[in-house]
């Protein structure tokens, strides 16, 4: 499903990367950009995280023509009067300004590096409202956007998720230049399909899907052996044909069959028997108390 | 400095690594050897220094550079060093008098819902001065001690990453410095606050190699003072992609000793 995601099949939608401290999300975001840039599409990214140069640091320099860097990293407050773009000019009506300076024949897709340093700055409704009116209209094709899921609260991350047409969680894997994606992609339809891959990105960012991660507890199971207990003893445990018969044949003191059973229920003839005679005091009943043993 | 460290981090006072942002954090241990570390450290590979001391007056901080081989007086009568003295600056702004020009950069403590914007233009003017008839200087390192102090001081979690974000696009981005931070955590993890875990995950986030100091999980001993994690988030240049580290220290009078985990000369 990475895979699929990578190839820019989901058309009109909003991809949300979620990383955390443990595991940093930059990287697979670098390779969605190159893949698009591959796929000659215009590509614009709000970088407030990181410098340009560390973002396009690893992307081949021969698809830059497609790229427009906005540098909102630099001065995202406006405390020097030197500021490209600032936080607050997170709006769909400074975005749509923004796309416009940018003459473009074709709808854009947007990177947002990161919706976390946007949430800090601006309501959380705001931005839903802007992400929700990007993807209306018509000046975007895709939004991809980066979010640090521990630096905001869970009800800002769910609301954020609810958006994102399909949204990658990535968490470090078991090794180290590995990394777990959990992949949950909605469709038009309503349909919801999830998925669990393992990747690995190379330096030249291409992302390399690995397997399935594997259940730990169902793998020892399958290959565990049948030990035989009978093995490496200094004594005989084992069972000649005739012992075994033998054995077979024996039954056992309390397996009842029904002649045994008779046989003591009904004592023999010779035996003692007991004569019982009610008092007056005495509640005789005369079923037998024994009738429901199922002996 | 400490030699040994140097050689874990590849690092030496010849051949910095440039724009990088360095966390140093602790918990339940104390991680100012590393502060000394670093100030010696680039002090000693020529750069210039901005060094903004909340926590202790300046005269601890010699006491001990000196005994690392680094007179901080000299460095500051040259020019090399800029030393922002959090608490004797703090006084001239609680208790403002005539003859004293009130020096900007603290006025956080007169507002702090207000941000940390002067202080970001402290450290601004202090490292893009030019050098006027003085010596060329390499490029600028900014080293604070320590930011958690500012949450103490009702500055907010996310005025404070404001405040490192603008640090690191001048220093590291635009300057080609380097810039080391030490947050101090609380003893108990706090879950999903807006104490210094926020500020942790957020500096984290932002930095590219985070040094982690805390005590021994079993307590206190003599002959290990605690165990560093070092945790690389960028590739190395060279290709490799090594996440962790993890070493246990002893600090010595004048120097410092690494070893792996459990080879210490009192174990083996």
């Amino acid at each position: 499903m990475l895979s699929e995601l990578l190839q820019g099949t989901d058309i009109g939608g909003f991809l949300l990367i979620q990383d955390s401290c443990t595991y940093c999300g930059r990287d697979l975001l670098k390779s969605f950009i190159e893949a698009a840039l591959n796929r000659e599409e215009v590509v614009h990214v709000l970088g407030f995280d990181v410098s340009e140069e560390e973002l396009k640091d690893g992307l081949k320099s021969s698809v830059f023509q497609g790229l427009h860097f906005h540098n909102a990293f630099a001065d995202p407050l406006g405390w020097t009067d030197n500021s490209h773009f600032t936080v607050h000019q997170f709006s769909s009506s400074g975005l749509a300004e923004l796309l416009k300076q940018t003459a473009q024949s074709k709808p854009a897709t947007l990177v947002i590096d990161s919706l976390s340093w946007i949430l800090r700055h601006v309501t959380p409704t705001a931005v839903c409202h802007t992400l929700q009116q990007l993807k209306k209209g018509g000046a975007v094709k895709t939004i991809i956007g980066l979010l640090h899921e521990d630096m905001h609260s869970r009800g800002i991350v769910g609301s954020v998720c609810r958006l994102a047409t399909s949204f990658i969680s990535v968490a470090p894997g078991t090794k180290a230049d590995e990394g777990l994606a959990k992949i949950t992609r909605r469709s038009k339809s309503g349909k919801v399909m999830q998925d669990e891959q393992i990747f690995s990105i190379r330096k030249d960012l291409t992302v390399t899907v690995l397997s399935k991660p594997t259940n730990f507890g169902r793998k020892q199971s399958n290959t565990e052996e049948q030990v035989d207990p009978t093995a490496n003893l200094t004594f005989n445990l084992r069972l000649t044909d005739s012992e075994r018969e033998a054995k077979e044949k024996l039954a056992l003191p309390f397996a009842f069959s029904t002649e045994k059973k008779t046989a003591l229920l009904h004592s023999g003839p010779g035996s003692g028997k007991i004569l019982y005679e009610p008092d007056a005091n005495d509640d005789y009943d005369q079923e037998d108390p024994d009738d429901d043993l199922d002996v | 400095m400490f030699t040994e460290l140097n050689s874990i981090l590849n690092a030496s006072p010849e051949s910095l690594t440039p724009g990088e942002f360095i966390l140093l954090s602790d918990r339940q241990s104390d991680a100012s050897f590393l502060i000394h570390h670093f100030l010696s450290f680039y002090l000693k590979a020529r750069c210039k220094v901005c060094f903004v001391a909340l926590v202790q007056s300046f005269s601890h901080y010699n006491a001990v550079s000196q005994r690392l081989g680094i007179s901080l007086t000299q460095a500051k009568e040259k020019g090399q060093l800029t030393f922002l003295e959090g608490l004797k600056e703090s006084l001239s702004v609680l208790i403002p008098q005539e003859e004293n020009a009130e020096n900007q950069a603290m006025s956080f403590l007169r507002d702090p819902a207000a941000g940390l914007r002067s202080l970001y233009e402290f450290i601004q003017s202090s490292v893009v001065e030019s050098n006027g008839s003085g010596e060329q200087w390499g490029p600028p390192v900014l080293l604070m001690d320590d930011v958690s102090v500012l949450l103490s001081l009702g500055v907010h979690v996310g005025a404070v990453l404001d405040f490192s974000h603008y640090c690191r696009a001048t220093v590291c981005s635009q300057l080609q410095g380097n810039v080391v931070m030490l947050v101090r955590r609380d003893g108990e993890a706090e879950e999903d606050d807006e104490g210094s875990e926020q500020l942790m995950r957020g500096l984290t986030h932002q930095s590219c190699l985070t040094l982690h100091v805390q005590g021994l999980p079993t307590g206190y001993c003599r002959d290990i003072h605690g165990q560093v994690e070092l945790c690389w988030k960028k590739r190395q240049s060279d290709g490799q992609h090594t996440p962790k580290k993890v070493f246990q220290f002893k600090v010595h009078d004048k120097g410092l000793s690494f070893f792996a985990r459990g080879t210490s000369s009192a174990v083996l």
